[in-house]
């Protein structure tokens, strides 16, 4: 059993001497659910309820009163204090309270503001600047989905550009990205070392800082097969949508049969946290507590993560970038079914066991999601300083042989305009981030 | 952090890939006709049953039709042109089309939509459990000019909404004026979960035998089972709703064609036009929602889905003589969605405070309409009651929105 790891000294200081007393009603419920979640915080979680926080702790009471004035001004005209809010944690009776509020907007650019203080602060005192590391997004659009020449990159819109691939390397069952992952096949009958290796042994790797994201099974499969040629290598976040399908049709199952009993959308979320989803788990997910509560997380936010594949890799990547900010995180899309007539409108644990129809897969309603959400992912890191200047993002769409490249102008290939090989993009790659 | 959650976020749906242009279209035609045949429900056999309406104040009729979360990036731009053949190129032509429509309010659908109804930005409960505090366009119509209950209709997929969605809470009107208010894809979710309860989910593969289980779900929950709101003093169906019911669930399973639950409460709708021709039929489409679990695919079907539903819409006006010549439709969706890149996941959701969001557009045509154009003036959503109730001749209240001025009849 893991050790449960504890508050930094001064955060447990600062929350004794009754900090949280200074905080406005609103700001609570996230709050104290991240201290109450310590131990299922990512690395960069921690660091950024610490900075807020302690930054509180170090103003004076009239410093910390001015902060917080706009906020409190603005609850005070809500009336949050006649609501029945939760301080202990976030409720959807909360966010639709909030959200409802003819001063929500201005409510979100008052917590936005003292955000921005904090973050201010922290980079003029304690230098917390963003790394200067390089980062790597790769994307997948593997082989059976039939993207469209015509519209594929449309609405990347210009920030990068398209780039010919020459996949003659990547005959057989594996994918172009798995390929890449887990290293291309030589002349000799040996196999260069892959990406996610040179990913996870890079001297400043930390936990959480490679992630590998798939809406089937193959990639994380051919993932847990490789052993890491450094012993110290961080470990990797592997989530594969069908190694996870017993978590997520129990997660469904539960959801579904608590519907049921159960009146308000609060009591059943309330009952989905505190589920015992350890013997869902795969054995790389069940290890790792910051990973199993990450997916419930997931699959409570909603987004379609029980639902399709794709979203799932969508979001999940998207939730990565937000709350880790890893330094490499490869994704790859897949296939989902058409829906079947009648029972696709409600909601079922599993619509195979359900609906006798055999399932038929949609390919081009794939490939069209995938397209989007493709790009949605690579929106998604964009938003954090952090991959604004020094992160390649390859998206390839390997039934059409191209791949769109957003890269800073030191990446090897970037305006390459001849057909690239795998192993030439795999060494590019290599060199990028190591 | 932010819980991302939709009220009335549709899981799963029963959206087929574009179904709007089989490639035999001829023959689907002509099996469609047949099956309807057999149903007994051709026009002129409904007609025969109708008895003489009582026509409530001008006389005009207003069908609204409101499309859940749709972006002019999908819709009306160069690119979205393509998902709404039937609106762009049918009916604009004959239509007022308000390029910029403004949703100031709460952009969650039980809000959206009764600050449509009711000329006032609504900021009630998001999940349908409070009615809007200010009177509906059903409550000034019937309390206003003494129109019967019968006159005045919502049939709508969108499960984010509940039966108080037809009355306020508004002490001087209330459900004593409000409308009938039917949700056709709860009763075919019910189905669904009955026959899986009972063990007989094939019959939910067997078209022959859906309607047997939609059927049996109807009577087993009754109306009030589904959330409906229908001649409420009754405790069982009034006899004509539950043959409107039949013959709509009977044209849904027997057509032949997509099952989704806009095509249910299209033939609901359809059904409640032929039997009732109420004055007032507010029917919404919801299929686009599916956008709230990632699939792009599926939610462009769905605007697809909902342009040839509205334009089969307009062509029953056509048809009806009880509706030619004297109805104003009026199509437009509750708001847009999230823009692509922002922090609440682009198209997934409509939450963000953006013009993608908040600006959408609005098609009117028939009777209230004096000549075809493109409007670049934005107008409000709220501004929509107080036109229609103009148009139906209700007297004026105090309301949020202004009267459209060129939609007067």
């Amino acid at each position: 059993m893991r050790e449960k790891d504890k508050l930094p000294e001064n955060l447990q200081n600062a929350l004794s001497n009754g900090l949280l007393k200074r905080l406005p009603i609103t700001f609570l419920p996230f709050v104290n659910q991240q201290l109450n979640q310590w131990d299922h915080l990512f690395p960069n979680e921690r660091q950024s309820i610490e900075r807020l926080l302690l930054y509180v702790a170090d103003l004076s009471s009239e410093q910390s009163a001015d902060l917080f004035r706009d906020v409190v001004e603005i609850e005070e005209k809500m009336g949050v204090r006649q609501w029945e809010f939760s301080t202990t944690e976030q409720t959807i009776q909360n966010s639709s309270l909030l959200a409802r509020s003819p001063y929500f907007q201005d409510w979100r650019r008052a917590v936005q503001a003292v955000y921005d203080a904090a973050d201010s602060h922290a980079l003029k005192t304690s230098g917390a600047a963003v790394k200067p590391e390089n980062r790597l997004v790769l994307l997948d659009i593997p082989l059976p989905l039939p993207a469209d020449a015509a519209s594929v990159w449309r609405r990347w819109q210009g920030i990068g550009q398209p780039m010919k691939l020459d996949l003659g390397l990547s005959s057989g069952k594996a994918s172009a990205l798995e390929l890449l992952l887990t290293g291309i096949p030589n002349a000799d009958g040996g196999r260069s070392g892959g990406l996610l290796d040179a990913a996870r042994s890079r001297s400043d790797a930390s936990s959480a800082d490679a992630w590998v994201i798939d809406a089937g099974r193959s990639l994380v499969d051919a993932a847990l097969g490789q052993e890491s040629s450094t012993t110290n290598a961080a470990k990797a976040i592997l989530l594969s949508n069908g190694r996870l399908d017993l978590y997520r049709q129990s997660f469904s199952h539960e959801m579904n049969t608590m519907h049921k009993d159960l009146a308000d959308a609060d009591a059943v979320f309330d009952r989905l946290r505190k589920v015992d989803v350890t013997p869902w788990c795969p054995a790389e997910v069940a290890e790792e507590p910051a990973v199993r509560e990450f997916l419930r997380s997931l699959y409570l936010t909603g987004n379609g993560a029980v639902i399709y594949g794709n979203s799932f890799v969508e979001w999940a990547a998207s939730e990565a970038f937000h709350r880790a900010r890893p330094s490499f995180l490869a994704a790859q899309f897949g296939v989902r079914s058409k829906p079947k007539p009648f029972t696709g409108v409600a909601v079922f644990d599993n619509p195979d066991q359900v609906n006798p129809l055999p399932a038929v897969d949609d390919l081009p309603g794939s490939a069209v999601d995938a397209q989007m959400l493709a790009l949605y992912v690579w929106l998604a890191a964009y938003r954090y300083q952090e991959y604004q200047s020094s992160t390649v993002c390859v998206c390839l769409a390997e039934s059409l042989s191209q791949a769109y490249v957003v890269a800073p102008r030191e990446f090897t290939l970037w305006q390459e305009t001849e057909p690239v090989t795998l192993d030439r993009l795999h060494h590019a790659l290599r060199a990028w981030i190591t | 952090m932010e819980i991302e959650i939709c009220p009335g976020a549709e899981i799963g749906s029963g959206l087929v890939a574009d179904p709007g242009l089989p490639a035999d279209l001829s023959k689907r035609t002509f099996l469609r006709a047949a099956s309807l045949l057999a149903a007994g429900l051709l026009l002129p056999q409904a007609r025969a049953e109708e008895t003489a309406r009582i026509v409530a104040g001008s006389g005009h009729k207003v069908l609204l039709v409101i499309v859940g979360g749709v972006r002019h990036d999908e819709s009306f731009s160069p690119d979205g042109l393509v998902n709404i053949p039937h609106l762009s190129a049918d009916l604009l032509p004959q239509s007022l089309l308000y390029r910029h429509v403004r949703n100031e309010g709460v952009t969650a659908h039980f809000n959206a939509i009764s600050s449509i109804l009711t000329g006032n930005w609504q900021h009630v409960d998001d999940w349908g459990n409070l009615a809007p505090t200010t009177p509906t366009l059903f409550e000034q119509f019937r309390k206003g000019l003494g129109a019967d209950k019968s006159n005045t209709w919502v049939v709508a997929s969108n499960k984010a909404l509940t039966s108080l969605i037809g009355a306020s809470s508004d002490s001087n009107y209330g459900p004593a004026y409000g409308a009938n208010v039917v949700f056709p894809k709860q009763l075919m979710l019910t189905a669904v979960v009955d026959a899986l309860r009972g063990g007989r989910t094939a019959n939910m593969a067997d078209r022959s035998k859906v309607e047997a289980e939609l059927e049996s779900a109807m009577a087993g929950s009754n109306y009030e089972g589904l959330g409906w709101n229908v001649f409420d003093a009754a405790d069982r169906l009034d006899p004509r709703v539950r043959s409107t019911i039949q013959n709509a669930i009977a044209s849904f399973v027997r057509g032949g064609g997509p099952t989704s639950g806009d095509e249910l409460t299209f033939f609901m709708s359809r059904e409640v036009m032929r039997k009732f021709a109420p004055q007032v039929l507010v029917v919404v489409f919801s299929d686009v929602e599916v956008a709230h679990f990632g699939s792009y695919a599926m939610h462009m079907a769905g605007i697809r889905t909902a342009d040839r539903l509205a334009y089969q819409l307009w062509q029953e006006v056509e048809a009806n003589p009880e509706y030619k010549g004297k109805t104003t439709m009026a199509i437009l969706p509750e708001f847009g969605r999230d823009p692509d890149g922002s922090s609440t996941n682009g198209f997934f959701n409509h939450r963000a405070n953006t013009d993608s969001t908040r600006d959408t557009w609005m098609m009117a045509l028939g009777a209230g309409i004096d000549k075809p154009q493109i409007i670049e003036r934005p107008i409000h959503h709220i501004d929509l009651c107080p036109t229609l109730a103009g148009l139906l001749g209700c007297p004026r209240m105090d309301e949020q929105g202004r009267a459209i001025a060129e939609i007067s009849g």
